[in-house]
């Protein structure tokens, strides 16, 4: 046994020179590439192509940073704080529990793509996967920054600012309480995430802390950064292909305004701290409602975010999930449009 | 067992491979002041200061050796199509990731803004409104963006309003669906977070047969005054027409926030 022990700690700590040079190597590399080939004159793609990269380039470059901060908070959430700190002091009553967690995101405040990772690292630490799932969808809402840039744009009296939180939180909540009525949490999982949760915190007094954040740092790039990438391509590919003009004339009809909204939120993946200003312009010509829409349904359901989810959650889930926020979210939008 | 443990070794540096091509971009770009082509300057800071951890950690991860007990542990069986779709999806990022190296920056073209309908949005917050500019000194004019004039142009199409006052505006042409022979639009993108809710905004200029001398894509100088537009054709109202239309290159900062 004892040698075992050793054998391990040989492996996780004794650092590895050739893989330092060989990786600092490669990325003076990829620095040498992306320095050089300016150099070498224009590329004349077509401009469909041109736009196609340069969407896809804008939605990874805005999302990285969140996405890493994500990434840490996790990390800071499974290695570094103390589990009592966060499962402890929740209550034990599902409904208060699921209520507290969807206010997480002010401690946390990192938009809908950061919060993925974070979500994951809530189920390893312990969450169930409902209670995840209502932080993941309240905290792109629920958080200062996002009730600051609304109010600011919007009024913070405004319908459109209370239809956002008070919609943002019932959404969440609703879709954490039907979850948690299913009776295997597991099998709402992925298997390779469902496997990761599962498996015993073995290797505790192996590794230290830092090299477990590491471990966890790669680990988490290996399953999101794929998923980003696709889901950037994707998300650029739509824009490029749909024109905005068959959404834009339909914005003062009460039904059909709210579903060119979600069309344009699923589209758009832009990130939920920022939104508000990006569909203020739009206010002039579409119903109030529809733009109470963009801003709840956007948060959670787009295509950059549904690539991102797809990483921890089965595909069915997904498809009730979007179902499920695109009833509740026309609800708001109908009532705010016959009603307001 | 062992193709099992390549495929784990293949996905752990991939996602390395993928966080490095998007970190070293992302360093370059700004080092070169470049990420405002895709992002609003004030987020360049956060972005800076993430990529630089993010390379911290990335460094940190050649000096640590594979959890291969862990990864073992973890393996999943392979479902029947999971062969194909990871080739599909592994060309795909090495497609975006191409872009993200290799491929030169640019901005958002004609493409863009012909899909996105030029001036399709109402008035921003912060875009000049009627009774400020009717209230401003003469020589301020000058000094109004694409987006300013835009802006007013929505508001009101009283002639009167718009006499004596000179425009002077930088931007791209794009063409007018109405009337494409005879009026362009000098169009800038309007960008709230990023390039993605990139929004063009653009002053009609009325010179028949422009496409003698110009092409859409690029980037001109238009001095003129605004009257009621000559084009039949043409939606538009009130269009620039110019005194001179001088050729520039593109401005290192080409969208307006």
């Amino acid at each position: 046994m004892g040698t075992r022990v050793e054998e391990r700690k040989r492996v996780f700590r004794a650092p590895t020179i050739t893989g330092l040079v060989v990786g600092l190597l490669g990325i003076s590399a990829v620095f040498a590439v992306r320095a050089l080939t300016p150099g070498l004159g224009k590329w004349s793609l077509p401009n469909q192509l041109q736009d196609l990269l340069t969407l896809s380039i804008s939605v990874i470059v805005e999302s990285l940073p969140f996405v890493i901060l994500g990434i840490l908070l996790s990390i800071a959430v499974q290695v570094w704080i103390p589990d009592r700190w966060i499962m402890r002091v929740l209550p034990r009553n599902a409904f208060l529990r699921r209520t507290v967690i969807s206010f997480l995101g002010i401690f946390l405040p990192v938009c809908e793509c950061g919060n993925v990772p974070l979500a994951r690292g809530l189920i390893v630490k312990g969450f169930t996967v409902s209670e995840s799932m209502t932080f993941l969808l309240a905290a792109p809402i629920l958080n200062p920054i996002t009730i600051l840039t609304t109010g600011q744009a919007f009024g913070f009296g405004s319908w459109v600012f209370v239809a956002r939180i008070v919609g943002g939180f019932a959404i969440a909540n609703i879709l954490g309480w039907l979850f948690s009525k299913h009776p295997d949490q597991d099998s709402l999982l992925t298997d390779r995430f469902a496997a990761e949760c599962r498996l015993p915190d073995a290797h505790e007094h192996d590794q230290t802390r830092w090299q477990k954040s590491v471990e966890l740092f790669t680990r988490e790039c290996g399953v999101i950064m794929p998923a980003m990438f696709i889901g950037s391509l994707v998300a650029g590919l739509v824009q490029v292909a749909v024109p905005r003009a068959i959404l834009l004339g339909l914005g003062s009809n009460p039904v059909w305004s709210i579903l060119a909204m979600m069309a344009l939120a699923f589209v758009i993946s832009v990130c939920s701290t920022v939104d508000a200003f990006f569909i203020l312009p739009f206010a002039s010509t579409f119903m109030p409602g529809s733009i109470a829409v963009f801003l709840v349904f956007g948060p959670i359901i787009d295509i950059k975010m549904l690539t991102l989810m797809r990483t921890t959650f089965t595909a069915r889930v997904l498809v009730r999930l979007t179902v499920i926020v695109g009833l509740l979210s026309a609800l708001i939008g109908l009532v705010i449009n016959y009603v307001a | 067992m062992w193709r099992n443990r390549l495929w784990r070794s293949i996905q752990r540096w991939q996602g390395i491979a993928l966080v490095i091509a998007a970190l070293v971009a992302t360093v370059w770009l700004a080092w070169t002041n470049q990420l405002i082509l895709y992002i609003n300057p004030s987020y360049i800071v956060f972005t800076v200061i993430m990529g630089a951890i993010g390379l911290v950690f990335v460094v940190a991860s050649f000096v640590t050796k594979a959890d291969h007990n862990h990864d073992h542990d973890l393996d999943e069986p392979r479902r029947r199509f999971s062969g194909p779709l990871s080739v599909v999806a592994t060309l795909l990022t090495l497609f975006v990731a191409a872009g993200l190296v290799v491929v030169p920056p640019a901005t958002l073209t004609t493409a863009t803004a012909d899909q996105r309908v030029v001036n399709s949005t109402g008035v921003g917050t912060g875009t000049k409104t009627v009774g400020a500019a009717a209230s401003a000194p003469t020589g301020a004019f000058a000094k109004f963006t694409v987006e300013d004039w835009s802006s007013l142009l929505r508001q009101t199409t009283d002639a009167s309003f718009y006499q004596n006052k000179t425009a002077d505006v930088v931007g791209f042409i794009s063409k007018d669906p109405d009337d494409p022979d005879n009026v362009f639009y000098v169009t800038r993108f309007v960008i709230t977070c990023c390039a993605v809710d990139a929004q063009p905004v653009g002053v009609p200029v009325y010179l028949p047969n422009w496409k003698s001398t110009l092409r859409t894509d690029q980037w001109v100088k238009v001095v003129g005054a605004f009257d009621t537009n000559p084009s039949s054709k043409s939606q538009q109202a009130i269009a620039l027409v110019p005194t001179s239309t001088t050729k520039v290159d593109q401005p290192s900062d080409p969208y307006l926030y």
